[in-house]
C-alpha cells in the first residue's frame, strides 16, 4: 500500500463542496415541461410510518439480499378500509414493496435478530404480482415489535372486512378502531412518523398533507 | 436507443456509459440501482451489459440505459463501439486503489474521443472503506476537465442517487429537477388457497433462520 497517507480523517475527506458545479456547461438535449405528480397514496391514511432496510430472500442463493433502505408505511384505503404495505427507498422514492395486507398473512421474528421479522407476500413493486419472502429490519428492537404488532392486527381486521359483506359499514368503524390503535402506535415508536403525530392534533391523518408534514422538524415530538 | 429485444419507451430515455478500471464497482452500483442488492462476489463483466433504469422527477419519468461496460481490458470487447451515441457517461474509480485514479485520465479520453461534450460524472466508490489510498482532496481531475465529483459508496449508498441526479438535471438542462415519488398502484388482489399457504410458511422458517448480509450499521439513509 502506497502511504504516505496515515490514517483515514474524515475533515481530509470531505470534499471542499459536496455539491459544488464543477461540470462543463453543457447545451441540454431534452426540454421536459413540469408535471402533475401523483404518490398513488392519495386516497389512503397511514396507518405507521418507520425507517427500516427490507430483505428479500433469493431462494437460488438460498439468502437474503437486501431489497432497499427507506420507510415504511401501511397504507389504510379511505373507502375499502384494506391496508396495504408500501415501502420506498429513500432518495430515489422508487417502490421497494407494495402488497395487501391479508387476513391470512403471518409475520414472524427473524431467528438471529429481534430487530427483524419476516412474512409471504404477492408483491407488486415492479407493477408485476411477485411471490417474495421478505425481512425487514429496524433501528430498534422496539419498532420492530410496533411493525409486527400492526402487521398482526391489520391482518386480523382484514379479516372483518371480508366476513362483513357490507364493506362501507365495516370500513366506517374499522377506521375508528384503528384510529385508536395508531393513536397507541405513536407513542410506542421511537420514530413518531409524521403523520401520525399531526393526528394527535387533528384527529385524522391528511395523506395529501404528509409530504410537507415529513419535512417539518417540529412534528416529531 | 433501446436494444433488440428491449421495449421502446415513450419517455425521454438516454444512453449512459459507464467506465472505469476493473473492480471499481460499476457493476454492483448498478445493480444496487436495480434490485437493491449489494453484490459483494466480484465477477469481471465481459463486453458490456445494458440495464435500463428508470427515475421519476417532477418533470416526469425518464430512463438511462445504463451500459455497463468491462472495466478489465481483456474483457473489453467493442470498446469504443459501446461509447457510441453516448448521452452522458460516469467515470468510476475505486479510492482505496490509487491505480484506479490515475487511470481516469485515460478512460476520460477514450470517452471524449467518441462522445464529444456529454455530461460526465466521475465516481470515487467505496468511501465507506476505513483506509482510502485517494483522499477527496487529491481528486483534482474533474477540475481540469469540466467533470462533476462524486464520492460515493455503493455499500453504504452514500450520495448513490447524486450522479444519476446531477445527468438528469444537465440532460434537461433544469437545475432544480428532482426525484419524486413513483406512483405506487394498487396491487391485485390475490387469493391463496391453504395449499400454498402451507408451502410459503415453510419456505418461511426456513428463510427466518439464514442470516442476514453482514451489515450492523443501524442508520436507515
Amino acid at each position: 500500500m502506497a502511504s504516505n497517507e496515515p490514517d483515514h480523517r474524515e475533515e481530509d475527506d470531505a470534499p471542499a463542496a459536496e455539491d459544488e458545479d464543477t461540470g462543463a456547461q453543457i447545451a441540454p438535449i431534452v426540454q421536459l415541461e413540469e408535471v402533475a405528480v401523483s404518490t398513488g397514496e392519495e386516497d389512503e391514511d397511514p396507518i405507521l410510518d418507520m425507517k427500516a432496510k427490507l430483505y428479500r430472500f433469493d431462494k437460488d442463493g438460498n439468502q437474503w439480499k437486501e431489497r432497499g433502505a427507506g420507510t415504511v408505511k401501511f397504507l389504510k384505503h379511505k373507502e375499502t378500509a384494506k391496508v396495504r404495505l408500501l415501502m420506498r427507498q429513500s432518495k430515489t422514492l422508487k417502490i421497494c414493496a407494495n402488497h395487501l395486507v391479508l387476513p391470512n398473512m403471518t409475520v414472524q421474528e427473524h431467528a438471529g435478530s429481534e430487530k427483524s421479522c419476516v412474512w409471504h407476500a404477492t408483491d407488486f413493486a415492479d407493477g408485476e404480482l411477485k411471490k417474495e419472502l421478505f425481512c425487514i429490519r429496524f433501528g430498534s428492537i422496539e419498532n420492530c415489535r410496533t411493525f409486527m404488532e400492526t402487521f398482526q392486527e391489520v391482518a386480523e381486521s382484514q379479516t372483518n372486512n371480508v366476513e362483513n359483506q357490507d364493506a362501507t359499514a365495516t370500513a366506517g368503524l374499522l377506521e375508528n378502531l384503528s384510529v385508536e390503535e395508531e393513536e397507541n402506535k405513536v407513542k410506542k415508536g421511537e420514530e413518531a412518523p409524521a403523520a401520525a403525530s399531526e393526528e394527535k392534533e387533528t384527529k385524522s391523518v391528511a395523506p395529501k398533507d404528509e409530504k410537507d408534514t415529513e419535512t417539518e422538524p417540529e412534528k416529531k415530538d | 436507443m433501446a436494444l433488440p429485444g428491449q421495449q421502446a419507451v415513450d419517455y425521454p430515455n438516454f444512453k449512459l456509459v459507464i467506465v472505469g478500471d476493473g473492480g471499481t464497482g460499476k457493476t454492483t452500483f448498478v445493480k444496487r440501482h436495480l434490485t437493491g442488492e449489494f453484490e459483494k462476489k466480484y465477477e469481471p463483466t465481459i463486453g458490456v451489459e445494458v440495464h435500463p433504469l428508470d427515475f421519476f422527477t417532477n418533470c416526469g419519468k425518464i430512463r438511462f440505459y445504463c451500459w455497463d461496460t468491462a472495466g478489465q481490458e481483456k474483457f473489453g470487447g467493442l470498446r469504443d463501439g459501446y461509447y457510441i451515441h453516448g448521452q452522458c457517461a460516469i467515470i468510476m474509480f475505486d479510492v482505496t486503489a490509487r491505480l484506479t485514479y490515475k487511470n481516469v485520465p485515460t478512460w476520460h479520453r477514450d470517452l471524449c474521443r467518441v462522445c464529444e461534450n456529454i455530461p460526465i460524472v466521475l465516481c470515487g466508490n467505496k468511501v465507506d472503506v476505513k483506509n482510502r489510498q485517494v483522499k477527496a482532496k487529491q481528486v483534482t481531475f474533474h477540475r481540469k476537465k469540466n467533470l462533476q465529483y462524486y464520492e460515493i459508496s455503493a455499500k453504504s449508498n452514500y450520495n448513490f442517487e447524486k450522479p444519476f441526479l446531477y445527468l438528469a438535471r444537465k440532460l434537461a438542462g433544469d437545475a432544480n429537477l428532482h426525484f419524486v415519488e413513483s406512483p405506487a398502484l394498487a396491487p391485485p388482489e390475490v387469493q391463496i388457497d391453504m395449499a400454498a399457504q402451507q408451502q410459503h410458511e415453510q419456505e418461511l422458517a426456513a428463510a427466518a433462520s439464514q442470516p442476514l448480509p453482514d451489515d450492523d450499521d443501524d442508520t436507515f439513509e
